[in-house]
């Protein structure tokens, strides 16, 4: 299976059509304001999908089957308190509950109705019919009661094209999840059909991603090194999306961040973004002399921690992937952050804009037990050398080549 | 962000997302967050009360092949949309009157050459005058973020920087 940012570009617009479309017809129905957030298309593992649904909460999700156009499974999945919130507001009463059969049936048919705007949103830009089955209810808590029993959805190491939208009720806490798990060799055909050049093997960029867990891992580590404090890869994904997506997914507060170019086969930009709070305490674990400053500035020596933290984890990032690639990855010297967090990213985005519309970004959470370290990393090549590095990479070296950055190496960087 | 269904008349607050742009009226609120080399775009007619604002990301779109489906991701096409749709509305073209904010350059990458958002602030110049269209205030430039609130009826420009910066009404 081949794939290249054609197909993949096409994917992205279906997949935003689809949530436009179930987004208006929820509002029809129930006469909530609603929006689209996020739209992405993820590279997963199966590890990642059961990530998201690992807080406890109780969910109910409509499931149904597609053929035609595309073949595989289209689930929308709400948190059972929102389900509740609009199943209320569409019978009109107000402790409906899901417990009943008529309640269930008016969310089957709610998730039926979404399910549709999606495929018909998916089945506009693929210029094809694609049949719906009938809705199936289901609930639970876990990854598997909604996935478990597909043979498309991945398991723990398979690394699959899932597709993801958010749509939101205006100024309410209530949300949807949709996920579109298409079939390998439908999804094969797909991409054949829409790609425009060479592309890329699958496989390859499926390595790819594993030397990027590797250097996801690599990062925690020099972070638990430097501060102390005891640092975990919580999420790691590869997104594809439009440029215009990445500020969007960047929380809306001031953010403190360590920005980096690269250059090399892949080129591009390197970003560690912190909340306040933990860069708070990543500079008290590094200068432990310095008094207790409860200010929020960050002064020059507060700076220059961070920024030597983020240097030493941009090298343990990047030289695994110039370890795997048998080349070099050069990267600059770190520029320091503290600002509202989408203005860090949209600089990147614009340059990145100039010659491509959407990015593979690799999306990295590290986090620490019982300590506030929360450290989103993005690594944002640019397209056309990633595409050259996809293609000479050497699926066979990702396991054997060592990935640790020697900390010797790193003096005059 | 788009958002469905809602309803006419009330005044509202309407988030611009970045590559988007939104005309509106009177005492609703377009906002847009977060901008760093980003540069919005406001427009208004004070006779109408109609006016816009444009979060957008490049120069020039002209020069690219999608920009009629975005018009709003560049410069040029987003301030020629923005003026189209408030004319629609009953905007008159020759009151209209132009502020713009954003256009930061937070690093200095050697790949940014002169720099990223002096680009798009150079731009929206350069067009705006081609239009005939009065620049009357900008907050360009700097190295930090912005966050902008736009309301067409007084054509109200605030600009939220961080906590060095402060709050500027433009």
């Amino acid at each position: 299976m081949k794939l290249d940012v054609n197909a993949l570009g096409t994917f992205y617009r279906m997949a935003q059509e689809g949530a436009g479309l179930a987004a208006g017809r929820l509002t029809q129905m129930t006469g909530v304001d609603t929006q689209v957030g996020v739209t992405k298309l993820n590279f997963m593992r199966g590890t990642e999908i059961r990530h998201d649904f690992d807080d406890g909460t109780e969910n109910v999700g409509v499931r149904v089957e597609l053929s035609g156009g595309i073949d595989g499974h289209s689930i929308l999945v709400f948190d059972r308190g929102s389900a509740e919130t609009i199943i209320e507001a569409l019978l009109g009463d107000s402790d409906a509950g899901l417990g009943d059969e008529l309640s269930q049936s008016a969310a089957t048919e709610l998730g039926q109705i979404m399910n549709n705007g999606f495929v018909d949103g998916w089945a506009d830009v693929l210029e094809t019919a694609i049949d719906v089955s009938t809705p199936e209810f289901q609930s639970g808590t876990t990854a598997a009661d909604f996935f478990g029993d597909l043979e498309e959805a991945p398991s723990d190491d398979d690394l699959a094209l899932v597709f993801q939208s958010h749509i939101e009720a205006v100024g309410a806490e209530t949300g949807f999840r949709h996920y579109l798990f298409p079939e390998h060799e439908s999804m094969a055909v797909l991409l054949e059909r829409l790609r425009s050049n060479e592309g890329i093997e699958y496989d390859k960029l499926e390595g790819f991603d594993r030397m990027a867990e590797q250097g996801a891992e690599e990062v925690a580590k020099t972070a638990t090194t430097l501060t102390g404090i005891d640092t975990t890869v919580e999420i790691r994904r590869l997104n594809f999306v439009s440029l215009e997506a990445i500020p969007q997914e960047v929380a809306n507060e001031p953010l403190v961040g360590v920005a980096f170019e690269f250059d090399g086969t892949p080129s591009g930009y390197l970003l560690f973004l912190f909340d306040e709070q933990s860069a708070r305490e990543i500079v008290d674990a590094m200068v432990p002399m310095e008094t207790d400053d409860e200010s929020d500035e960050f002064t020059e020596m507060d700076r220059s921690a961070i920024k030597e933290l983020g240097n030493i984890m941009a090298s343990g990032f990047l030289d695994g992937w110039a370890n795997v690639l048998d080349t070099t990855i050069d990267h600059s010297t770190p520029e320091f952050i503290h600002d509202i967090g989408a203005a860090a990213v949209d600089p990147v985005v614009i340059q990145l804009g100039e010659s491509q519309d959407y990015a593979f970004v690799f999306d990295t959470t590290v986090v620490a037990d019982g300590q506030a370290f929360d450290c989103d990393v993005y690594a944002i090549p640019d397209e056309s050398d990633l595409e050259r590095a996809l293609n000479d990479l050497d699926v066979s070296r990702i396991d054997e080549t060592p990935t640790t950055a020697e900390f010797a190496d790193l003096e005059g960087t | 962000m788009k958002t469905y269904g809602s309803e006419p008349g009330a005044p509202e607050s309407v988030q611009v997302g970045i590559s988007e742009l939104v005309v509106s009226e009177g005492t609703d609120t377009l906002k847009s967050y977060g901008l760093g080399s980003c540069l919005a775009i406001a427009l208004y007619d004070p006779g109408t009360a109609v006016g816009g604002l444009a979060h957008t990301m490049l120069p020039d779109g002209d020069a690219a092949e999608n920009s009629d489906l975005k018009p709003g991701k560049y410069v040029d096409t987003a301030i020629r949309a923005l003026l189209r749709r408030m004319v629609e509305r009953g905007a008159t073209y020759t009151d209209v009157e132009a502020k713009i904010a954003g256009g930061s350059d937070m690093f200095q990458f050697e790949s940014f050459g002169e720099g990223v958002g002096k680009r798009n602030a150079d731009a929206a110049r350069e067009e705006l005058e081609k239009l005939g269209v009065p620049l009357v205030a900008e907050d360009v430039g700097g190295s930090h973020g912005r966050t902008v609130e736009f309301t067409p009826e007084t054509g109200t420009l605030l600009i939220k920087g961080n906590e060095d910066i402060g709050v500027t009404e433009l």
